[in-house]
């Protein structure tokens, strides 16, 4: 057997940060839990402003005084491992949920489906880039095993018996799930790693420890079947948001339920399932919730489809105060039958997608492919990104070209001007300052360039209209 | 007794004059001269050639055929000659989280790309730059695109001319703000040459043009003064 084990180490963060988007902030986050009263969750702002984990709450405010705080709560984060379970689900079979911040995936069995190790490791790791989720990984013959591992924070992709062993040998003793009591006691016998607790026969141990330990041994060298509960999706769909603000007017609630309407599509495609009633509850601080029910005249699937309706049915309801959350769930479903078209005119395949980028990355890697997004700029050349950049507006350049060479060359054809000027005088805040006159321009051979004249009254080229 | 030519007759690949095409899903350029010479459109599945210069508004024909069949797939991009431009794609109507670019270091990998793309089934539509193709490497691609019901549209240079195993093979220039297309094979059809139609794919001044024809400056001492 292998298993990978997933330590997802800022879970409150992460989904703190994946709803708000759209209102990004630079500004120091943490997770306080209350009961210890100590920092558990630090993002990279608060890190850098020298906060740290297991600091008190009058230390970090006194580091820090504009930080944001976040209470730790145990269900949010068990919704959380809930939902990327069934993410992971869809790409791989036993899934087990190891509550509070862990998640193991068995790998062995998955190699047939995919072919090779590192083609399954790009669609899992993809389910966690896409959830947006950081996690510390240890892959090893068995749970318990994987699980020291990702705590070592080892993050390495093993595949024979041999490495992990050499990996486990250095393990500090206190990553185990031995009792201080044990620890102590082991401690005292010169055993402070893994590794030699491992090299120890069974029989010394038993005749000194008690039956746990020896359970947890066993398990820990693989050696015994593991006794744990896969996961399995619920029958209905149910998906929450908490808002990252109180949004007071209905509109406001629009790009939330669209990302909940994105998540029932998934579930919905995923099944081969159709529905034509959905069920909104939108919470609120004192009233009580406010349910929205939404029923369409055919089965429907499609985010747009349910959009429009959603938008018309919330159009006529007034908030009574503003709203703190939303919840989707969705219990009736039909199957497709063999009229519905909306299935099998477009039909997709989500998991052939996923197969296909899979089989990309591992063969060209990182390098030989590239998603093509929206820059956050003026500029040309900056138009274009290829990381995600938040808050971005959906508004195109008309006089984008379709292709930009890596750097401008000098124009040394005869051309005839088509389109422009247009200036571009910008730059300021990166000490990249620089006044263009950007035109589009038309060669002998008719060929469409972007070119533009420099502040030197230079000329370049670089662009091409295809 | 079998007649001799039998053979040949129940052969599906052999098509006769007098057959209308076998396949209607024909995707229509809009442009009747264009959509006449090629019996409706282009076939939805197959492989296309496209021998043009970089630069004449090649690839935004073909993207507006595309992006008008709204598709949850992807559109993959393999070897385009520079950086493709998020701006431009919007402006043409694809959507940019349906958009994957791929640039292998070498041919031999661009062709790996393009046939795992046709075969997955998760793709609408391949663009291909490369400039050279044997008979057997297109042989397959076509094979994998119709299989897979996807479009695989492949440019090289003006040059090429290799015939090759391919549902369509065209040829672009521009002369005189007009797109000539020389439809040099198809299908089901015979070849075609010098289609021409006047075309657009750039923003140009003809707005501000217009506005200065018709609100033409006159000198004040041309006014005249009715009184």
């Amino acid at each position: 057997m292998w298993w990978a084990y997933f330590h997802c180490y800022q879970l409150t963060l992460d989904v703190h940060s994946q709803s708000t988007q759209q209102v990004s902030t630079n500004l120091p986050t943490v997770v306080y839990n209350p009961q210890q009263n100590c920092i558990v969750q630090c993002d990279s702002a608060a890190l850098k402003s020298g906060l740290d984990i297991n600091m008190g709450l009058a230390q970090a405010a006194s580091l820090c005084p504009d930080i944001t705080i976040i209470d730790y709560c145990a269900d949010t984060e068990l919704s959380a491992l809930n939902a990327l379970a069934h993410n992971i689900y869809q790409v791989a079979s036993d899934v087990v949920i190891l509550p509070p911040t862990g998640i193991a995936v068995r790998l062995d069995n998955l190699l047939q489906y995919y072919g090779s190790y590192p083609v399954l490791w790009h669609a899992l790791t993809h389910e966690f880039t896409q959830a947006n989720i950081s996690r510390d990984f240890g892959v090893a013959w068995g749970i318990e095993a994987a699980k020291v591992l990702a705590k070592h924070k080892n993050n390495r992709f093993y595949t024979t018996h041999q490495q992990v062993k050499s990996a486990l040998q250095n393990c500090d003793l206190n990553l185990c799930e031995l009792s201080d009591k044990t620890r102590s006691a082991l401690n005292r016998v010169g055993i402070s790693a893994v590794g030699p607790l491992l090299a120890m026969p069974v029989q010394a141990i038993g005749q000194r420890f008690h039956n746990d330990v020896i359970r947890y041994l066993t398990a820990l060298r693989g050696e015994t079947f593991p006794t744990v509960t896969l996961f399995r999706p619920k029958e209905t769909f149910a998906s929450h948001i908490t808002l990252p603000f109180e949004a007071e007017n209905a509109q406001h609630l629009l790009p939330y339920i669209k990302s909940l309407l994105t998540r029932l599509e998934h579930y919905l495609r995923a099944r081969n399932l159709l529905t034509s009633s959905i069920h909104f509850t939108i919470g609120f601080r004192e009233s009580d919730n406010l349910d929205l029910g939404v029923s369409a005249a055919h089965t429907m699937v499609k985010v747009m489809d349910w959009q429009l309706l959603v938008e018309l049915a919330l159009s006529s309801k007034q908030l009574p105060e503003p709203a703190i959350s939303i919840h989707l769930t969705c219990d009736s479903f039909d199957d497709v039958s063999p009229e519905d078209d909306d299935f099998f005119s477009q039909r997709f395949s989500l998991l052939a997608q996923k197969q296909l980028l899979g089989r990309l990355y591992a063969k060209l890697g990182d390098e030989g492919n590239t998603r093509v997004l929206m820059g956050n700029d003026h500029r040309i050349e900056k138009m274009t990104s290829h990381q995600s950049v938040t808050s971005v507006s959906e508004q195109s350049a008309a006089y984008s070209p379709a292709f930009l060479f890596d750097k401008p060359t000098p124009l040394t054809t005869p051309s005839r001007i088509c389109f422009g000027p247009l200036r571009i005088n910008t730059g300021w805040w990166d000490n990249n300052t620089y006044q263009r006159d950007y035109f589009i321009v038309e060669t002998h051979q008719e060929h469409r360039l972007l070119v533009f004249r420099d502040a030197n009254e230079q000329w370049w080229s670089q662009g091409v209209y295809s | 007794m079998k007649k001799p030519l039998s053979l040949f007759d129940n052969n599906p690949h052999i098509w006769r004059g007098k057959q209308q095409p076998a396949d209607n899903a024909r995707l229509s350029f809009g442009i009747p001269a264009l959509d006449n010479a090629l019996n409706g459109g282009v076939p939805a599945a197959g492989v296309i050639r496209i021998a043009s210069a970089t630069g004449i508004g090649e690839l935004s024909l073909f993207s507006e055929l595309l992006t008008r069949q709204k598709s949850q797939k992807l559109c993959v991009f393999i070897k385009p000659p520079a950086q493709l431009q998020a701006d431009w794609l919007l402006a043409q109507g694809y959507e940019l989280d349906k958009i994957h670019v791929v640039t292998p270091s070498c041919d031999n990998d661009a062709l790996w790309a393009a046939e795992q793309c046709l075969k997955s089934t998760a793709c609408h539509c391949v663009y291909l730059w490369q400039n050279t193709l044997s008979y057997k490497q297109a042989r397959r691609l076509q094979v994998a695109a119709t299989q897979s019901d996807t479009l695989c549209i492949l440019f090289t240079p003006e040059q090429q001319s290799t015939p090759l195993p391919i549902n369509v093979d065209l040829s672009l220039s521009m002369k005189d703000s007009l797109l000539n297309i020389s439809i040099r094979k198809q299908r089901h059809g015979w070849p075609v040459n010098n289609v021409k139609f006047p075309r657009h794919w750039t923003p140009d001044n003809s707005s501000i043009q217009y506005a200065m024809r018709t609100y033409r400056y006159v000198p004040e001492e041309q006014h005249h003064i009715v009184s």
